[in-house]
């Protein structure tokens, strides 16, 4: 048995030596971007300093857009398991409202929406993976609190969906305020700030309750349809996709009070210390609300014919250019490709009702309210 | 291998079914002897047989009636390639070609020695017949059945087919091949499974010169010992070889004109936990053999290094070091995408199971009597030989079954990707039930599926380190 026993031996170094060169330079061309380009945004005149860069945590005023522009697409924070926000579908592809937002930073500054690698995170690591510099923007519905914009090292940029906790009772328990609860089982998750906010509220107003915690939404959908609590508790983007689900499962019908018990404003986040980064992340993800509120849509801003100057500032069609570092004509890119802030948000049932929601615009008395294009 | 070793040393070949020849009996005595000798073991049996009965009727049932495989058939193509660009899958299917091709070729050199040694020793071959074929690879091949029930299309049946009939057809033209091809054959198997690497990640750029400096290796290994009438024309003859096998890989990628590329860390489902752990075993076996030696050197600067390696990486939770992996070398790295996060966790993972793996070699290096040692200084053996040719081989067939334990259990420890979001198979199975229509439906389904996936992989390789205990006669002499 010792010659095939050489023989192994010398294919297993064989294959070891050449794993080795394979692992250091087969995996330069991913997204087109050359070893050139990388040397290039090495070089780049306000790239960081190689020596100045061992903790790399705060970024480089003006080195984000530039090197992003070198590699030739955006990464983007997100994950891949909750439908409507961010799921990774059955034919392998990203799909949600906050992968349309991370989409809209691609188109934005590239004029191609597919210019974007999306990075799933979980919720544990998302800010040291921001911090790190795994990606440059993160959508990954994170709500905005001071804690986070303080020592987290994250950035939060503007809102982009409103998000809050809600209960949800089945429709024939006929529970419709937070005072019927008194004594119930309730359903929620447990290690959350969900859990916490229920606690908390509840206690506050004096209401006794009983908390039936589970690890996660697979174990606790079913808990709750077998009626192993009066109600459940989440945010209400996820309570309206079980609402969707149990009913579309032949289950009871469900209500979602409308009273929330908290605030959770999901937006963009970047990584602190490099404001101009921000600014295009920031503006980009805006265009979409602007153009909603201009009347835009993908089908008709390309062909706009009107003389409106605000309009024409935000198409660039007359040279107009605030000096964001974006080409002037980048709103025409983010809604062609991606689509209006309402088109985007009606493409995934799941969020639920736009109109008069929270989340519509400010002119219709929701919260979404943007800075003049001007 | 199946020849390999004549049969005469493993002793009495035992009957296939296991008994010895006179023990066979008529069912009716066997029954009465062994399942009904006193009252209490028939009462077992009649227990045993009912419980038996109820569980195969309840699973039965479970998979063939009730069971709602929609979700695993809608989902099969995430449980298998995951993320990998759909526009760009017959990537996948050129390398299953290349790798079947690959595995023939070694399996039909390996297969022609050991008739060649057979017929030296005078021992006529066993040739396996179809049915022990089916005997060993049963597990595997009703996996493969049991994917391709469930695919919509006749395509990946076909693939599957011509993938494997292409790996006999391969084996038995390399059975066919001289005796002063075998080495070729090596190299090019190893050429071949290296470079469909290169195919699944598309071959634009820069690409093209690990495979040439492959190709020229390979030619430069290839012409060693070649014999020519005056050294000038052997190393005339060498430089040209490399020079053509570079000029042919660099001409082969320009007409190919790939252009389009596929990143590592597009690598998912089920195809990711088959390359990781793959190449996490193939890497971590010569990397814990060194350390293994390493250990019981009497240099005590090696010594260290190698105490302090496995007892660091030992001592570190994986999902630790996985999170060190993805998230915190690029505190230190401040390079434009360093590595790739499969790559990053491929590195891991060999890093980790080398640890473990070095402390099992080394369990085998002490069974290993100093009198072999001796022995080999005695016949005037090198301290490296005396450890290649005398001591590994002794060493690691003694520790066949812990390693093959640690395989198994290292290909296992792949779910643990999950935790650094990388979607190897179990996270592509979890995320099915991200679905709006798999939310809390078919959940046993899909845990029922890949947990027969993982088991089917993990039988295999217990049945092969099995049969390679037998064919080494460990516990036999």
């Amino acid at each position: 048995m010792q010659k095939p026993f050489h023989s192994l031996l010398a294919l297993f170094g064989l294959v070891l030596a050449f794993s080795l060169i394979a692992a250091s330079c087969g995996n330069d061309d991913d997204g087109g971007a050359t070893p050139e380009a990388t040397a290039a945004s090495t070089a780049a005149p306000g790239a960081a300093e190689p020596t100045e860069t061992v903790s790399v945590v705060p970024a480089q005023d003006g080195g984000t857009l530039q090197a992003v522009k070198d590699r030739g697409y955006v990464r983007c924070g997100s994950r891949d398991e909750v439908p409507g926000f961010a799921l990774l579908n059955e034919d392998g592809e990203y799909e949600g409202f906050d992968i349309d937002m991370c989409r809209v930073v691609a188109a934005a500054i590239f004029g191609d929406a597919d210019a974007v690698e999306i990075v799933a995170v979980t919720s544990a690591e998302r800010f040291t993976a921001l911090a790190s510099g795994q990606f440059e923007v993160m959508n990954r519905n994170t709500t905005w609190t001071a804690t986070r914009d303080g020592t987290e090292g994250a950035n939060f940029l503007f809102t982009t969906y409103y998000d809050g906790q809600g209960v949800m009772v089945p429709a024939s328990t006929g529970f419709t305020t937070i005072e019927d609860l008194e004594d119930a089982n309730i359903c929620v998750s447990t290690g959350t700030t969900t859990e916490l906010n229920l606690t908390a509220v509840f206690a506050a107003r004096g209401i006794n309750f009983n908390p039936v915690t589970f690890e996660g939404f697979d174990t606790l959908v079913p808990a709750y349809e077998e009626g192993q609590c009066e109600a459940m508790t989440a945010d209400s983007s996820v309570l309206g996709v079980y609402k969707f689900e149990i009913e579309q499962g032949g289950g009871d019908d469900q209500h979602i009070m409308t009273e929330l018990i908290s605030k959770e404003p999901l937006g963009t986040v970047v990584r602190d210390g490099d404001t101009e980064w921000a600014q295009v992340v920031n503006w980009a993800t805006m265009a979409t609300v602007q153009a909603w509120e201009f009347g835009l849509d993908s089908s008709n801003i390309g062909s706009y014919s009107g003389t409106d100057p605000n309009i024409l500032n935000f198409l660039g069609r007359d040279g107009f250019d605030p000096g964001l570092g974006l080409p002037t004509d980048f709103a025409v890119h983010v809604v062609e490709q991606v689509g209006n802030y309402e088109e985007i948000f009606n493409r995934y049932p799941q969020l639920g009702v736009l109109n008069g929601s929270v989340n519509d615009l400010w002119s219709d008395g929701g919260l979404m309210y943007v800075p003049p294009y001007r | 291998m199946t020849a390999t070793l004549p049969p005469s040393e493993t002793g009495p070949q035992p009957s296939p079914s296991g008994l010895p020849l006179d023990m066979r009996v008529s069912p009716g005595a066997w029954l009465r002897k062994n399942l009904f000798n006193t009252w209490y073991n028939s009462l077992i049996t009649v227990v045993a047989a009912v419980v038996g009965a109820i569980l195969v009727y309840y699973g039965g049932r479970f998979v063939f009636v009730t069971g709602q495989w929609e979700a695993v058939r809608k989902n099969l193509t995430l449980l298998m390639t995951g993320v990998y660009p759909r526009n760009e899958q017959w990537r996948l299917v050129a390398q299953m070609y290349l790798v079947s091709s690959a595995l023939g070729l070694a399996w039909g050199t390996v297969t022609a020695r050991g008739q060649d040694r057979a017929e030296e020793t005078g021992v006529a071959a066993q040739r396996p017949t179809p049915l022990d074929l089916l005997r060993r690879y049963w597990p595997i091949l009703l996996l493969l059945v049991v994917i391709l029930v469930f695919t919509r299309t006749v395509w990946p049946t076909l693939f599957t087919l011509s993938t494997i009939a292409l790996g006999l057809g391969v084996r038995s033209a390399a059975m066919r091949l001289p005796r002063s091809a075998r080495r070729p054959c090596w190299y090019a198997a190893a050429f071949m499974a290296i470079v469909s690497f290169q195919v699944v990640s598309g071959a634009n750029g820069s690409a093209w010169w690990w495979t040439a400096a492959l190709a020229a290796f390979i030619a430069l290994q290839t012409t060693t010992n070649l014999e020519t009438a005056a050294p000038w024309q052997r190393n005339m003859f060498r430089f040209t070889a490399i020079a053509a096998a570079v000029v042919v890989v660099r001409l082969a990628y320009w007409l190919i004109g790939d252009t389009s590329s596929v990143s590592w860390d597009e690598w998912s489902g089920l195809y990711l936990t088959l390359v990781a752990s793959g190449a996490a075993i193939v890497l971590s076996f010569p990397l814990a053999l060194l350390l293994a030696v390493g250990r019981r050197s009497s240099l005590p600067a090696i010594r260290w290094l190698c105490v302090g390696y496995i007892e660091i990486f030992r001592g570190i939770p994986f999902i630790a070091l996985l999170f060190v992996a993805k998230i915190f070398i690029d505190f230190f790295l401040n390079v434009d995408t360093p590595l790739s996060l499969t790559t990053r966790t491929i590195i891991v993972f060999t890093i980790f199971s080398s640890a473990y793996l070095a402390e099992v070699v080394r369990g085998g290096l002490q069974a290993v009597p100093k009198g072999q040692i001796e022995a080999g200084q005695a016949i005037g053996l090198q301290p490296p030989g005396v450890m290649r040719l005398i001591v590994m081989p002794q060493a690691l067939r003694a520790v066949i079954p812990a390693m093959v334990g640690q395989f198994i259990s290292l290909y296992k420890d792949s779910t643990l990707f999950a935790f650094i979001s990388v979607v190897e198979f179990y996270r592509a199975r979890e995320l099915i039930h991200s679905q709006q229509e798999f939310t809390t439906t078919a959940i046993a389904e899909t845990l029922v599926f890949a947990a027969f996936v993982y088991w089917a992989i993990s039988y295999t390789m217990s049945k092969e380190s099995q049969r390679l205990e037998r064919h080494l006669g460990v516990g036999e002499r």
